[in-house]
């Protein structure tokens, strides 16, 4: 090939090549597409969906999962679920408003020295209230899918933790249901009018920022540019007549409560707004404070917003290379379900996580965890309990645990890097794999060590993996070969080579025979109470296990 | 079974290469010379994420009046401004870009930008680090496609004894789009050179291939570079020390990195590129302060990028490294010619393109913005250059990479701009400290006595104005060894800021001249 051929192809630059070989080739992707899944519903297939549903399945709820089946599987993650309880004053003594152990929500701030402790306080509670639902969700998909909104309708770097709980909630109470209502809810929720500046449109000054985000990335996303100002979906003067059909709403100021916002009529811009083309040339007239909603109305009118929402579920829940084929089978079907049920997204989802294309064996085990996946499959796959006693400690370790090793990891909640959300569900050509680098691994491999070795803590309030327990919950633990396989199929999504069960073996059981692992085992099984038996096995099983953690096929789900 | 053992066996020409044999008897593109060793220029990226407002940081003081009209409650008083060249002021929080400019250690491109500017930032940002045009999406990046010319394997294969070291290094978590290849991203990311810790990966098998094998794949050999290149990362780190005092990591971030980055290049790492940032770029509201438009966000943001780059430039000079590191900014767009009423400024289309180094041509290339009369809400700055010339010129001038390569790597109708003014590859002990012009009387009005010292060998010597023109050649021929004295009569001269340029072989310094009435 001349060299000019080769640059060619560098740049992707003819149509026919415009998937790099950094992804998969064609030959080798999905073909299946959005029927029904009719095949067995084995482990592997259990644990596949649950890993994509939930945050770090256990190995009991895996073979639970096998034992329902998938339709009653489905049936309990998607099944309604109460709110979680609110977070609470675990140790400020000195709130006014909120005595300890009560709920600080929509209390009034005092004003003085003492208000910024209170921010504070308040913002750390929030933070070790949002671990606690990645660790106590159970079998429900509403976490990710709240994960997922988050991700989709951000916001960031909000100081009042009461605008964060008010919008954090608006997600999850609407997790799975309409999108297009869901938007609206967003476009007035007093923190999306700070992050976007809502605040400051007003109709001698319209603010365009909301307004153009709500097109590129909150309802019907941007397609390629083919004309000056032209994006396929909309164009720039829809970005201004939109801005306009949004003037006069705000947030009550922040750090008063209830959180709140509001139409103010003079801040509203009264003319007939006209669209482009791209929507129909439709005018929208003055409705002063339904306008925005009458907007939304008219923008999900376009079943664009379907097929937009749906390419971001498939990437959220199974793998980011969308090939024409799978726009063809899976997105496409799957918009048509979502807009055959009026934008509820429920049904859409389901049949996703259902389908022929979900269970092959080419959709397992692609996905990089994100940094809060990784942590909560480290926490929750083993079990690992905090001391709940104290409330106040146990808040504390919520955040000394997964808050920190989150920073280095690169996901903060309430935090994404920009208004499109982490990288990884949106950077070509990469994706996912925006998550890992030399500056991010690091983090992970600490996190799976401290936990197995030293732990967090002190004391009764320590927060350390159980090798010992969770190594007494597998079907015959004796068996050395066994032990690696039943290991590797809760940690890793796919088999690992021979040669890389060997390699664990010989850290199990440096150089001897298999045997001898039944012998020390069955001896610290037959001596309770026999400490220095007990802490020789724990250490072996520790270091196998930071082993596997620390292979890259744990990184992967 | 492990992939190291492939290393050895694939770099068959790494004795070649040790061995200093001649590297020209290889058949290679220019490329390939220029990232394998020959070729000894930096290039530092600084990514100013968001979006700058070009007129609030480069302010065209002939439009000050228009401007005064549509960006009144944002716009600094004259007065405050730090006027540069002519006609044109850098934002007050400049005090170190300023006094870089007046060194004739930076460069000014007007007007960046690239035909139908799209105004979103992750589209803009894409087509910054791509050098796509604004109609095509492409997924590799204008260094990666660069550096993929000479290393078209890697990262089989790398490191090796012959590259040892990593081809690009992103200060942060996240790796640089403007390295992406078509296979990996030829970017390290590291975010302290001093804390690389070694990865555990338990090889065993090659991965299916399938999309779960790819991604493995990837795992595997980020793990691996991870460790090969923490080593030589840390191992340069430590040989070196900055010459001068860096402002703490809490109070300007951007100057840590800058910091490293001086660290790693003193220690002797053959990295080509290295990739900054600073976010916060994108002011829709309250850029000034209300009370007092030279201080607030944007001041606080320029004010940090001014402090990092005065102080990497003065510890690069004083390293002896200032004839190989140039650095540039870029930022996805440039804002509006109208302000809103948040005291902010909205997505716009061209800004000014900052260079910085002891041979970038000093003082501004291009024409001031033209602000219209009255212009619209959505107005912004015009292009007067693409991008794509000014990467392109770094890439011929800086990486000598061939002129059809550049048009190959960015576009066909690739023009060269005067970016770069002739630094020879020098290695850093053949700079000589008599190559330098002392002038005196200094400022002068009349006649300025000019001192210099050469060996035999051609010598030029020129005055330039403050806009980087060559007014007149004083001596350029073939001088003894020795020391030379020439007065100059410069009373036909404007009053205002002059730079002699002096060349000899080896180098090229500038001495500013302030003439005065």
């Amino acid at each position: 090939m001349d060299r000019r051929t080769t640059l060619a192809a560098l740049f992707g630059r003819s149509k026919s090549d415009k998937v790099s070989k950094a992804m998969p080739s064609l030959a080798t992707t999905v073909l299946s597409g959005l029927d029904p899944y009719t095949g067995p519903f084995a482990y592997e297939h259990a644990a596949h969906l649950l890993r994509r549903t939930i945050f770090g399945p256990t190995y009991q709820q895996i073979r639970e999962a096998v034992t329902n089946g998938l339709d009653a599987t489905l049936n309990t993650l998607f099944a309604d679920q109460p709110l979680p309880s609110e977070p609470l004053n675990v140790g400020f003594a000195e709130d006014p408003e909120v005595p300890i152990g009560e709920s600080w929500v929509d209390k009034p701030y005092t004003q003085g020295n003492i208000a910024q402790m209170i921010l504070g306080y308040r913002r750390r509670s929030l933070s070790s209230w949002t671990v606690e639902r990645w660790r106590k969700h159970g079998m429900s998909i509403r976490e990710k899918m709240t994960l997922f909104w988050h991700n989709h309708y951000v916001t960031a770097g909000i100081n009042d933790p009461n605008l964060i709980y008010r919008y954090i909630t608006t997600l999850r109470e609407n997790a799975l249901g309409n999108f297009r209502e869901l938007t609206k809810k967003v476009t007035i929720d007093p923190a999306m009018l700070i992050y976007l500046n809502g605040n400051q449109n007003t109709a001698v000054a319209p603010n365009e920022n909301y307004a153009r985000e709500l097109l590129e990335l909150f309802s019907i996303g941007k397609g390629p540019a083919v004309g000056p100002g032209d994006y396929t979906n909309y164009t720039e003067d829809d970005v201004v007549a939109m801005a306009k059909v949004l003037t006069g709403w705000r947030n009550t100021t922040q750090y008063t409560v209830p959180a709140g916002s509001e139409f103010v009529n003079s801040r509203h811009d009264q003319s007939t707004k006209q669209l482009s083309y791209r929507f129909d040339n439709i005018e929208i007239p003055n409705m002063d404070g339904n306008e925005y909603a009458h907007l939304i109305d008219v923008i999900y009118q376009k079943d664009e917003c379907a097929r937009f929402i749906c390419r971001k579920l498939y990437r959220w829940f199974v793998y980011y290379v969308i090939t024409p084929d799978i726009e063809a089978n899976v997105i496409q079907p799957m918009a048509q379900i979502m807009i055959d049920n009026d934008y509820e997204v429920r049904s859409a989802i389901e049949a996703l996580l259902g389908s022929e294309h979900f269970f092959d064996m080419l959709s397992i085990g692609p996905m990089i965890k994100n940094p809060i996946d990784f942590v909560m499959s480290v926490l929750n796959t083993f079990e690992v309990e905090y001391n709940e006693t104290n409330l106040e400690v146990y808040y504390r370790l919520l955040i000394g645990t997964v808050g920190e090793a989150l920073e280095g990891m690169q996901m903060v909640p309430y935090n994404p890097p920009s208004v499109a959300g982490w990288k990884a569900y949106y950077q070509e050509p990469v994706f996912y794999r925006n998550w890992i680098s030399s500056a991010t691994l690091p983090p992970r491999v600490n996190f799976s060590n401290r936990l197995l070795n030293q732990g967090f803590g002190q004391g009764v309030n320590m927060v350390k993996i159980d090798a010992l327990k969770f190594t007494a919950s597998i079907d015959d633990p004796f068996d050395p070969n066994n032990l690696i396989d039943e290991f590797s199929r809760i940690l890793h999504p796919q088999p690992i080579s021979q040669e890389q069960k060997d390699l664990l073996k010989s850290i199990l059981i440096p150089g001897l025979p298999d045997f001898e692992w039944t012998v020390e085992y069955g001896d610290y099984v037959n001596n309770p109470g026999n400490t220095d038996l007990e802490a020789a096995v724990r250490a072996k099983l520790e270091n196998m296990l930071g082993a596997m953690m620390s292979m890259p096929e744990f990184y992967l789900s | 079974m492990k992939r190291r053992k492939f290393i050895q066996t694939t770099g068959l020409s790494v004795p070649l290469l040790v061995n200093g044999m001649n590297l020209r008897a290889m058949p290679k593109s220019p490329v390939f010379s220029a990232i394998n060793g020959e070729n000894d220029k930096v290039l530092v990226l600084i990514q100013l994420n968001g979006g700058n407002d070009g007129l609030a940081t480069i302010t065209p003081l002939d439009q000050y009046d228009r401007l005064a009209n549509v960006r009144g409650n944002i716009l600094i008083p004259q007065g405050d401004l730090l006027e540069v060249g002519v006609n044109n002021a850098f934002h007050p929080a400049m005090t170190g870009l300023k006094s870089q400019f007046d060194d004739g250690r930076m460069s000014i491109v007007q007007s960046v930008g690239y035909p139908n500017q799209n105004r979103s930032h992750f589209r803009s940002t894409d087509i910054w680090t791509s050098g796509s045009p604004a109609n095509e999406q492409w997924t590799t990046g204008w260094l990666g496609r660069y550096l993929q010319e000479g290393a078209p394997d890697y990262p089989t294969g790398y490191p090796n004894a012959g590259c040892p070291d990593p081809f690009a290094i992103t200060m942060g978590a996240l790796v640089s789009e403007t390295c992406q290849g078509t296979a990996t991203n030829f970017s390290l990311a590291i975010n302290d050179p001093f804390n690389l810790n070694p990865l555990l990966d338990l090889e065993g098998s090659v991965p299916p291939n399938t999309p779960y094998g790819d991604e493995l794949n990837f795992l595997r050999d980020t793990i691996e570079q991870t460790n090969a290149y923490g080593e030589v990362i840390t191992q340069a780190a430590s040989n070196a020390s900055n010459m001068v005092t860096y402002p703490g990591l809490d109070a300007n971030p951007l100057a840590n990195q800058l910091k490293n980055v001086a660290l790693m290049i003193a220690g002797g790492l053959q990295t080509k590129v290295y990739i900054v940032s600073i976010g916060g770029f994108d002011t829709h509201a309250n850029q000034i302060a209300g009370d007092d438009p030279s201080v607030g966000i944007h001041a606080n943001l320029l004010s940090q990028l001014s402090v990092a780059v005065d102080t990497f430039q003065r510890d690069l000079v004083m390293l002896g490294l200032d004839q190989r590191v140039l650095t540039m900014t870029f930022s996805e767009f440039g804002r509006r010619i109208r302000s809103n009423d948040s005291l902010g400024t909205d997505h716009g289309d061209a800004a000014p393109l900052m260079l910085f180094g002891s041979c970038v041509a000093p003082g501004f290339i291009g024409d001031n913005p033209e602000i219209p009369d009255n212009p619209g809400v959505q107005d912004a700055v015009a292009m007067q250059y693409d991008f794509r010339n000014v990467y392109g010129s770094v890439l011929m001038d800086w990486f000598e990479v061939a002129e059809d390569d550049v048009k190959n790597l960015l576009f066909a109708d690739f023009n060269h701009l005067p970016i770069i003014e002739g630094c020879e590859t020098t290695s850093t002990d053949d700079i000589k400290p008599e190559l330098e012009a002392v002038a005196f009387p200094n400022p002068f009005s009349k006649t300025v006595n000019i001192k210099f010292s050469c060996g035999y060998e051609q010598v030029k010597l020129s005055m330039f104005n403050g806009s980087a023109q060559e007014l007149q050649v004083l001596v350029n021929k073939k001088l003894n060894s020795g020391q030379h004295q020439f007065s100059y009569d410069g009373s036909h001269l404007p009053a205002g800021t002059y730079y002699l340029h002096l060349q000899l072989e080896n180098g090229r310094r500038k001495t500013k001249l302030v003439v005065k009435n």
